[in-house]
């Protein structure tokens, strides 16, 4: 379990990392970027990942912030979990974001991985993607051209993968602020503390004259990337809090989701019934937030 | 001359012991906490290659060529061993039964998935990966034999052609009037079980440094070898070198549980170091190696069983129906763990009759070895359930029935019908206080309320019998040889008094070496500081077997206590002399050699031993100026199996009881361990502590296997847990902290009354989980009989239930 040979290069700023990615596309030669490498280095030890080169971004310390810039929170890619998890700023002013950063492996993968990583990974089961999807969270890219602005939707594209192009790279995550008055939720099933979930909910909703409004369901860990539930969203939207409406929104969320990952540990059918369930407990739990 | 073993700490010779039975410092500790404690993969020796291994990627083929040319041309590799050499200089595993081991690497075929097809060693583990990719391997694949189930079709492919069918053993034992005692039954329980494969993983996966002298052609190999005497042996038989030729240095290793294995990676490795000239090669098994094809496989079992239970809740009869998959042959003594619940086959009750039918199958899965506890926890999951559906039909405290069933404290030594003969106990005193510590009746009535609020809560009442000390005869039924493990141990003091143990076992965590030093310390009244282990490799070591099959604590004490005894006999001539009295009229006593009844007439032992040293002249005549003695212990009255596989085999019986709550939620199937309580009784406990994390220990390891641990194969015997993500461990966060409680009825057969306790809880806590969850799900009409019960399956009869 070692790599395979590779050329290594770490670069110190994100201008270096982009003109050196440039270059190596030019040449022809298959570059990958390795941030904390908590997903990265085991497919490189496995073999499963061979770039023909790796450019390391420990080094971009100018990626490495969490600060408030208006109603938005800006993470820098190289900011790592554990910052994000022991940021007071996001626990006060996005506790979404927040509670779902616990739920990412263990202490010592968070010490190591970046926020940027989680992201740019997009591992089906990372919380990160339905978090995104959830409150609309905005990718900054840059690249050859420059810099552009990505919406969560358009971000996730497949398993594994994201828009962003081999000669770009993540350099920040723009989370909106949780607005007042709003509830949210989050919730996950994996078999043991720290395990990829099986599945997981984020939901935010609001409350208005007593009915619920504003409702966004995102699931993660049962598609290739996060599914927003537009259908349950429209269930409650309009309707008072309440067990029945909520678990009727679980059983439209299960059946809006398009043939499920099954593994070892569950089922398609386990699946739905998992995000049926955890649908249900967070609306409820939501609630109890506004 | 018989030694006479003292047979409970009073008789040591101190006035009160200091050490032994105390809970001690382990003296291993400090050099684990501070990283100096040298583990196999911080060896190294000058000129070291690294070794590794192309391992097939197809569960049965046929291997058409093999074409290294080009890994052998690649800069930094040394060496590359194929089926060829193999063939030339090997011999296949020796395994019980005969004939159902392959070489070490595939020669013709393939039989599972990381079988070795070849291996290179190259001047770093980098360079050997990369080798690996250089060579191309023809393969022609064959029909695979997914399952034990399979295995047994009489269309089904053979995977040892020599012998015509896969199955490796097929026997029935009959102890005891069985037919007549279910004929007489009023009820008969019986049920189907399924325990799905699982197995050790220690933390260190197997790793060794191999040297072959190809001037002298002595092979040397070390490594994190659990059983070094044993594995020179293997390594003899496989590699034709004369078994004294052989040294295996075991090093401190993390963890075994018996799924170290390491014959395959040992003969690999040495016949690469013979082939790149005699250069040392290391080989460290990495995970997903140890996972698709290391020694961490075992119990993959299919059940039918049934128990004669008469009116009042007697259980008179237990009839085991047990299909085995031992996987791709018996390299690995994954035979052993069918013929151990011999040694307690009716657990803790007073059945009077049992049946045992047997086979075990070869199939394409990853050949099994031994696991902590060996065969009795599945064993016990199926005979705990069954108790368990006895005491719901004939609505029977599960508590009560187990205590109705109990074999009681005046009836032993107690012989079982399966032949062993259990020391000593008292299963209804482990059982009150554990139902104590927890407030059973208390514990029910919250049950009741909560399941009158509609939740899943359940309550598992497990009682079970841990034999300990194994002995060969226990396996004797699926061809095992001999009768006694003899374990020995030089106990040397030197001129100074300061005192040396020997031993042929080296560190893996149990805390040995320090049970060594405490009764040393004891025995001779000195600080333990003053006593040292040392470990001998197996050219030096006195004949040994190490830890295993819950032996060590009692066999180690029983040869210090021997070599001690020895000494003392040996100072009482010396001393006597130097002290002009009889031999008869000395004593020791507290460190000092001292003239019976009078006071202020004694000398230390330190004196003795620097007399014999240095004071030849004051020594009696043909006295050997020796302060030492080599002591190798045996369990006494052990004996040859009838033609059922009767014999007395483990010395001694350890029991425990657990009590668990736990809440499956019904809508996700997840199980939550609410509270967990543990009695238990294995006699004397030599260091509370240790006892202690032996049971912590299990009890995470029968977590693993009731909720978590599971090889799971495809359908066509592809290993689909092959990393960490896949093969679940619990972790802190999964295993409860247990409440703990003791009961102590020494061993009247052991040195100081101690029994083996060092499989521990595993033995109970998979059965006593699956309990608390079918009590959980019984108003559902619903009962988990497959293991692990995962949140998924444990769901799907949720579903079932609700249909
Ligand atoms: C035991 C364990 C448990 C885990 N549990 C979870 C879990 O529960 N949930 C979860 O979501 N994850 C989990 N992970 C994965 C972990 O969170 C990773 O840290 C994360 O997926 C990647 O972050 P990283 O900084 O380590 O990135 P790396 O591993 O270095 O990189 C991951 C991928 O992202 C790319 N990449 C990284 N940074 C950038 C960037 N700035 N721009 C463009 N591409 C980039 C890399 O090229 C690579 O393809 C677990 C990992 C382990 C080891």
């Amino acid at each position: 379990m070692k790599p395979a040979p590779f050329e290594y290069y770490a670069p110190e700023s994100v201008e270096e990392v982009v003109s050196l990615l440039e270059k190596l596309e030019d040449d022809d030669v298959e570059a990958k970027v390795l941030a904390g490498g908590q997903s990265f280095m085991p497919m490189l030890s496995m073999r499963v990942a061979r770039p023909e080169a790796l450019v390391d971004l420990s080094k971009l310390s100018e990626l490495d912030y969490i600060r408030e810039e208006g109603d938005v929170i800006a993470i820098g890619a190289m900011a790592s979990k554990s910052d994000a998890e022991d940021s007071a700023l996001i626990q006060a002013k996005q506790p979404l974001l927040h509670a779902a950063t616990k739920y990412i492996g263990h202490r010592q993968v968070r010490n190591r991985g970046t926020v940027g990583g989680s992201f740019a990974h997009a591992d089906p089961a990372a919380e990160y993607g339905a978090v995104a999807t959830t409150l609309d969270i905005q990718m900054k890219i840059v690249g050859p051209d420059g810099e552009r602005v990505v919406s969560a939707d358009d971000f996730y594209v497949t398993f594994l993968t994201t828009d962003i192009d081999s000669t770009e790279i993540l350099t920040e995550v723009r989370v909106p602020v949780l607005p007042a008055g709003t509830g949210w939720a989050f919730q996950e099933m994996s078999r043991r503390n720290g395990d990829l979930a099986m599945a997981g909910v984020a939901v935010t909703l609001r409350l208005d004259a007593g009915k619920c409004s504003d409702v966004r369901i995102s699931v993660f860990g049962v598609n290739a990337t996060p599914v927003r539930c537009t259908d349950a969203e429209q269930l409650v939207n309009g309707q008072a809090p309440g067990d029945d409406v909520f678990s009727k929104a679980g059983e439209s969320a299960a059946q809006f989701i398009d043939e499920p990952i099954a593994d070892v540990h569950g089922s398609a059918d386990y699946r739905r019934q998992l995000v049926n369930v955890l649908v249900a407990r967070c609306l409820a739990e939501a609630v109890t937030r506004v | 001359m018989a030694i006479e073993i003292p047979k409970s700490p009073e008789e040591l010779p101190t006035t009160s012991p200091r050490f032994v039975g105390k809970n001690v410092n382990r003296i291993e500790d400090p050099g684990l906490v501070a990283g100096t404690t040298e583990f196999i993969d911080n060896f190294s020796l000058p000129g070291m290659l690294h070794c590794a291994i192309l391992r097939s990627p197809h569960a049965h083929a046929r291997v058409v060529k093999v074409n290294a040319d080009a890994a052998a041309q690649l800069p930094g590799v040394e060496a590359v061993l194929t089926g060829e050499d193999i063939k030339r200089w090997c011999n296949p595993a020796t395994t019980s039964p005969e004939g159902w081991g392959t070489y070490p690497m595939a020669v013709d075929k393939v039989l599972f998935v990381g079988e070795p097809v070849a291996a290179v060693a190259a001047s770093s583990r980098y360079v050997a990966e990369d080798a690996l990719e250089l060579i191309e391997v023809e393969y022609e694949t064959l029909p695979v034999v997914k399952d034990a189930r399979e295995g047994l079709k009489p269309d089904s492919p053979v995977l040892f052609e020599q012998h015509e069918s896969n199955v490796i053993h097929d026997r029935t034992h009959i102890w005891g009037d069985v037919d007549k005692v279910f004929a007489e039954a009023d009820h008969v329980i019986q049920e189907k079980f399924r325990w799905n494969r699982c197995g050790a993983n220690p933390m260190e996966t197997f790793g060794c440094v191999c040297q072959w002298d190809v001037i002298q052609d002595n092979l040397t190999c070390h490594g994190s070898y659990q059983t070094p005497g044993f594995i020179g042996l293997g390594r003899s038989a496989s590699l034709n070198l004369p078994s004294n030729k052989i040294k295996v240095v075991s090093h401190p290793h993390g963890g075994s549980f018996g799924g170290k294995g390491g014959p395959r990676g040992t003969d690999i490795a040495s016949l690469l170091s013979r082939k790149a000239n005699g250069k040392p090669v290391k080989y460290i098994e990495d995970r997903m190696e140890y996972l698709t094809a290391g020694g961490g496989q075992s119990w993959d079992r299919y059940y039918d069983a049934s128990i004669a239970v008469k009116a009042d809740g007697t259980v008179t009869g237990f009839k085991v129906d047990l299909l085995d998959d031992q996987g791709a042959g018996a390299e690995g003594y994954g035979t052993i763990s069918v013929a151990k619940p011999l040694a307690a086959f009716t657990g803790c009750y007073r059945i009077e009759a049992a049946k045992y039918s047997l086979k075990l199958v070869a199939t394409n899965r990853a050949p099994t070895y031994p696991y902590r506890g060996y065969g009795p926890p599945p064993h016990n999951f199926v005979l705990e359930s069954l108790m368990d559906k006895a005491a719901r039909s004939l609505q029977i405290d599960v508590a009560e029935i187990r205590r109705l069933n109990y074999i009681r404290p005046d009836q032993f030594p107690y012989t079982i019908p399966s032949g062993n003969e259990y020391d000593s106990g008292n299963y209804e005193a482990v059982l009150d206080k554990v139902l104590d510590m927890a407030d059973y009746k208390k514990m029910r009535e919250e049950q009741a309320k909560a399941q009158a609020e509609g939740r899943l809560v359940g309550i598992g009442v497990a009682s079970t019998v841990e034999p300990g000390v194994f002995d060969w005869n226990a396996y004797a039924t699926v061809g095992v040889p001999g009768v006694g493990v003899p374990e020995g141990v030089k106990v040397s003091i030197d001129i100074l008094g300061n005192i040396t143990v020997t031993v042929g076992f080296s560190l893996e965590g149990q805390g040995q070496y320090t049970l060594a030093v405490q009764i040393v310390a004891d025995y001779f009244g000195v600080e333990m500081d003053a006593v040292r282990v040392a470990y001998a490799a197996t050219d030096v070591a006195p004949p040994h077997f190490g830890p295993g099959g819950s032996r060590l604590g009692v066999a180690l004490s029983g040869a210090i206590l021997g070599a001690c005894k020895k000494i003392e006999e040996k100072f009482r001539i010396v001393a006597a002399g130097l002290m002009q009295c009889e031999p008869e009229h000395m004593e020791l006593m507290d460190g000092l050699m001292r003239i019976k009844g009078v006071p202020g007439a004694e000398m230390p032992i330190a004196a003795v031993a620097g007399a014999m040293l240095a004071r030849s002249d004051l020594l009696p005549p043909g006295m050997e100026p020796c302060p030492e003695a080599t002591y190798v212990w045996t369990a006494p009255g052990r004996n040859e199996p009838d033609d059922q596989g009767r014999c007395k085999s483990y010395l001694t019986a350890a029991n425990a009881t657990h009590v668990v709550l736990v809440e499956v939620d019904r809508d996700t199937g997840f199980t939550d361990i609410l509270q967990y309580f543990i009695v238990d009784d294995c006699g004397t406990r030599l260091n509370p502590s240790t006892v202690e994390g032996q049971l912590q220990g299990g009890v995470a390891q029968g977590v693993g296997a009731a909720l978590y641990e599971e090889y799971v194969y495809s359908d066509d015997a592809q290993p689909l847990a092959s990393t960490f993500m896949d093969y679940l461990l619990p972790t802190v966060s999964e295993v409860p902290i247990t409440e703990k409680g003791e009961v102590v009825t020494p061993s009247p057969f052991t040195p100081l009354g101690a029994k083996g306790c060092g499989e521990g809880a595993i033995h109970t806590t998979p059965a006593v989980i699956v309990c608390a969850i079918n009590d959980a799900l019984s108003p559902l009409g619903v009962q988990v009989r497959e293991t692990p019960a995962s949140p998924n399956r444990v769901w799907n009869l949720i579903q079932q239930a609700q249909q």
